[in-house]
């Protein structure tokens, strides 16, 4: 068992070193001569029991005593261990790659490859200022029993169908914003976008506006949506620039501002929240590609293993 | 009487915090810090070729590697230098005299039962080529050499060449003795002197030896140094087996002419720098009293052969008296690998032991025995080593 431990660790720190090769080649062939049930004549095995319980030995003789008498049962303890942890950083890599966290599907814990967790910092809903991390288990975030049919909607009839809620405050959403775009339009997805104004009454305003010029301009919304997430946010939720910025797109001001002030905007964009509350959304931005959800902005890999399918577990 | 004290001043290796214990001197011994001042000398201040350049630095290199070469002549009493050829060591040295001799099918070639692979291997392989009878004399049951077995089986011998002190048990063969015996029954002999040149005074006059071999590592010396030693006589009926460069006089695209011994057998451009290092090493052994030596290793031999004999597990290789096992203490515990012993000292104290069979394979497997734990020691050596080394192993059995 020794060697079996022996080769796997000495084999993966060989491909680094080249003194780790030789001591993995020498585990090699004592697993070799194992499996064909004949002593392990390199001497490997007990040069390495050797090595650990003369260290152990120089701390305590009881400890080492104890390696001594079970050094197997030791050894098939760390093997385990090994197996485990190997089997751990393989789902770890296997999550960062499909799911941009070691530790899967939104979940904020420590990822190594990711350690300053960013693939899964959301803006928290109603919170007027700060962003960050929020803890919460994507398995409650769902589009079951959700209305989407006011949401502003583009390549109706695709294939796949992303959801993007994201808020044109919120500084993740607007990271993740230019590769939901690239996805749809490299998939030609069925694409339903949804503002949610996480930050309260300053990004109340924007979330109307949007929805009178989706009701009256439909295809140039898009356009409109682009400039929002890409144009400086300062700039954007400073309700003095709103008139500025619909000239811009030629749309009709004094229309646009009825409409953003009426009673019956304000109590439609409510309604839209409340059905985007429905999903249990916790933070934005929170994709969801044909129904699973992605709670803040992952890179764009996820999104494209999510679109075909990669997704195994 | 050895003074350890000052004999350690002149080793760097026993400068500083982290010192070993090293107890493998059988197989390499420490270097004296002239040796490897000699050493550098010659790259700092002379690095050039002998005998062929006539420019002040080559005749300087010329001058101390043949002073090297009168020094280790007048070290085992040769006849002259000449009698005194440079090789890289034991081994090479006894493969000249296999491959140079001339051997015949059905030549009767005797050995002893516990040889190093180096006085074991290239006379197998002679008789494979040519078709010697190899015999092995088989040695008694403490080690030692059986004389009587020896006076059967050299008649109609044509050469002897045995260990003059063993490697595996540090036991010396009584070389006196069986070289006038070989002697009366017509037989030359060879003696490999890799263990006992550091150990015991080597007369090649006195003992009558037509052969020698040994090797600068085991005695100070640097490594890959060694010396073959031929009577003038024999040594100009050799063959010489690898020639080229340096050993002939002269040259045509048809024939060559040969320059004279010792040069003839010293082919390709020499380890100088290790030539003149193993003369100064030479020179250091020959400040020592070799009397104050087997006193010194017996004190530490007999100490330590007390204190395994404590151990019923442990069985001594060789003769149970440790006179007889000059700074040797080899021993093994059936069905118990000793490489483990090995590194486990290493780690718990930092002490250098070797593990293994020692290239006397054919004896541990003739025995079959896996392998044993030798402790060779050396005038650098002190007793308060030997007790770490003890204390050491007392506290691995107590976790065995």
């Amino acid at each position: 068992m020794p060697c079996i431990v022996a080769l796997i660790v000495f084999g993966i720190m060989g491909i680094f070193s080249a003194s780790q090769r030789a001591l993995a080649k020498e585990a090699l062939d004592c697993v070799f001569k194992r499996v064909t049930f004949r002593p392990c004549n390199t001497g490997f095995a007990e040069k390495v029991k050797g090595k650990l319980i003369g260290k152990v030995l120089k701390r305590s003789t009881f400890l080492a005593k104890l390696l001594n008498k079970y050094y197997e049962v030791f050894s098939w303890i760390f093997f385990i261990l090994m197996v485990g942890s190997t089997i751990w950083v393989l789902r770890g890599g296997y999550n960062f790659y499909v799911y941009g966290s070691c530790n899967g599907l939104n979940s904020s814990g420590f990822c190594a490859f990711d350690p300053s967790g960013s693939n899964n910092k959301v803006t928290p809903l109603g919170d007027s200022e700060t962003c960050g991390t929020v803890q919460k288990t994507e398995k409650t975030v769902t589009l079951k029993n959700v209305d989407l049919s006011s949401f502003p909607t583009k390549n109706v009839g695709g294939k796949d169908t992303v959801v993007f809620i994201g808020c044109y405050a919120c500084d993740y959403s607007r990271k993740a914003y230019p590769d939901i775009l690239k996805l749809v339009k490299n998939k030609n997805a069925n694409y339903i976008f949804a503002h949610y104004p996480a930050k309260g009454e300053v990004t109340n305003s924007l979330a109307n506006a949007g929805y009178c010029i989706n009701k009256d301009y439909k295809e140039k919304f898009w356009d409109w949506n682009s400039y929002l997430f890409t144009t400086d946010k300062n700039y954007i939720l400073d309700p003095a620039n709103l008139n500025t910025m619909l000239t811009k797109f030629s749309f009709d001001v004094q229309k646009i501002n009825e409409c953003v002030n009426s009673i019956e905007t304000k109590d439609a964009v409510e309604a839209e929240v409340k059905e985007l509350n429905k999903t249990n959304i916790y933070g934005t931005p929170t994709i969801f590609i044909n129904s699973k959800a992605f709670v803040g902005p992952k890179p764009y890999r996820v999104y494209r293993s999510a679109i075909n399918r990669f997704i195994f577990f | 009487m050895i003074n350890t004290d000052k004999i350690r001043s002149d080793f760097k290796i026993f400068d500083g915090k982290k010192v070993p214990v090293y107890l493998d001197s059988a197989c390499m011994s420490l270097k004296p810090n002239s040796v490897i001042e000699a050493m550098n000398g010659y790259y700092y201040e002379f690095p050039a070729c002998t005998n062929r350049s006539p420019h002040k630095l080559g005749q300087k290199a010329t001058k101390k590697v043949e002073e090297a070469r009168k020094n280790i002549a007048k070290f085992i009493n040769a006849n002259n230098e000449k009698e005194i050829i440079f090789t890289r060591n034991t081994t090479e040295g006894i493969n000249l005299l296999v491959n140079s001799f001339p051997f015949e099918k059905g030549d009767i070639v005797l050995i002893t039962d516990k040889e190093h692979n180096s006085n074991l291997v290239p006379w197998l392989r002679l008789k494979e080529k040519v078709g010697i009878i190899l015999k092995i004399i088989k040695g008694n049951d403490d080690g030692t050499f059986n004389l009587e077995n020896f006076k059967k089986e050299v008649l109609g011998a044509k050469f002897v060449s045995i260990v003059h002190t063993s490697n595996l048990d540090g036991v010396t063969n009584p070389a006196k003795e069986i070289i006038e015996i070989a002697h009366q029954n017509g037989a030359l002999v060879h003696l490999d002197c890799a263990q006992s040149i550091a150990h015991q005074k080597i007369d090649v006059k006195k003992l009558d030896a037509d052969f020698i071999a040994f090797s600068g590592h085991k005695m100070m010396g640097p490594t890959g140094t060694g010396v073959f030693y031929g009577k003038q006589k024999l040594l100009e009926k050799l063959s010489p087996f690898m020639v080229g460069g340096d050993t002939v006089l002269s040259s045509t695209y048809e024939s060559y002419e040969m320059l004279e011994i010792p040069e003839k057998f010293e082919a390709g451009l020499q380890d100088y720098a290790g030539i003149i290092g193993l003369g100064e090493a030479v020179k250091y052994l020959g400040k020592l009293d070799y009397k104050d030596i087997e006193e010194h290793e017996l004190k530490l031999n007999k100490y330590i052969t007390e204190e395994l004999q404590k151990f019923p597990q442990i069985k001594i290789i060789g003769s149970a008296d440790p006179s007889l096992r000059s700074g040797v203490v080899n021993f093994y515990i059936e069905n118990t690998d000793m490489h483990k012993f090995a590194i486990m000292l290493d780690e718990i104290a930092g002490i250098a032991v070797r593990s293994g069979q020692h290239c006397v394979h054919s004896w541990f497997h003739s025995k079959k025995i896996y392998n044993s734990l030798r402790v060779s020691f050396y005038v650098y050596n002190t007793m308060e080593e030997a007790e770490v080394f003890i204390n050491s192993l007392t506290k691995i059995f107590k976790i065995l």
